[in-house]
């Protein structure tokens, strides 16, 4: 029992490790990562993945934003209307929810990251 | 562009990112796509603007979270350690190193997980049924 305790712990760490580097590197997506990790090797379920991956990476991203501040790529005025916006669009979302196709709008998703992709890396 | 109609569609792309994001589909990545290919802003900028919207929204969804229960406590501690070492350090090369170099890393993260996400064979249920 306290070998399987251990492993988990060790699992849990690496899942956390994980999102980490891409919190901190990227600025965001550790969720990406974290919820398929919690779900998989960590054998939550979706609905705690997701709410453990919040938990989580609320510390890992305020201590990346501290240190983006001390090295000077923070600007809060830039920040300001997306903010806003993102506030509206969380309201919404809630209410919009019941009414959309996931299928199609994670098609979407995929093509939108794609063309993102591309005019990053040409 | 002016000021007024930059602000705008400022305000109008955090509202549709936060649409997705609320939905659980990745916001943070299209917020950053817009911010560096549509408003030219310099790649560490931008992430740093994804930071500061991320913080708020989700801190305001853990309450309800902790109360529902759903949150596994015993992941905590080892997740969050492990995550601040490895995210502290990120975040200081990200903001290091240079910036282009950085955009080229994520194009190729952003390739990954648009590949995956589309060959993804669709586990959910649909909420409408497809006309």
């Amino acid at each position: 029992m306290a070998e399987e305790q251990h492993t988990s712990q060790i699992r849990y760490a690496l899942a956390g490790g994980l999102a980490g580097l891409a919190n901190g590197f990227f600025g965001g997506g550790g969720g990406m990562l974290l919820v398929p990790l919690l779900m998989g090797p960590c054998r939550c379920s979706p609905r705690k993945a997701f709410a453990t991956s919040v938990a989580v990476i609320v510390p890992l991203c305020a201590l990346s934003a501290v240190i983006y501040w001390f090295r000077g790529s923070l600007d809060f005025m830039l920040a300001l209307p997306y903010l806003i916006g993102g506030l509206i669009g969380g309201l919404l979302s809630g209410k919009l929810f019941q009414k959309i196709s996931m299928t199609w709008l994670r098609r979407g998703f995929a093509l939108l990251i794609l063309y993102g992709a591309v005019q990053a890396l040409l | 562009m002016s000021g007024a109609v930059s602000f705008l569609l400022a305000v109008l792309a955090g509202l549709l990112t936060g649409i997705l994001s609320g939905f659980g589909v990745g916001g943070g990545s299209l917020l950053l796509i817009y911010l560096t290919g549509f408003a030219h802003v310099p790649q560490n900028l931008a992430q740093g603007v994804n930071l500061l919207y991320f913080l708020p929204t989700a801190a305001a969804a853990l309450p309800s979270h902790v109360k529902n229960g759903c949150i596994e406590k015993k992941a905590l501690l080892p997740a969050i350690g492990a995550g601040l070492l490895c995210s502290g350090a990120a975040a200081w090369l990200a903001t290091a190193m240079d910036t282009n170099l950085l955009r080229k890393c994520f194009g190729v993260y952003l390739l990954i997980v648009g590949l995956r996400e589309l060959f993804r064979p669709g586990k959910e249920k649909d909420s409408v049924k497809s006309s």
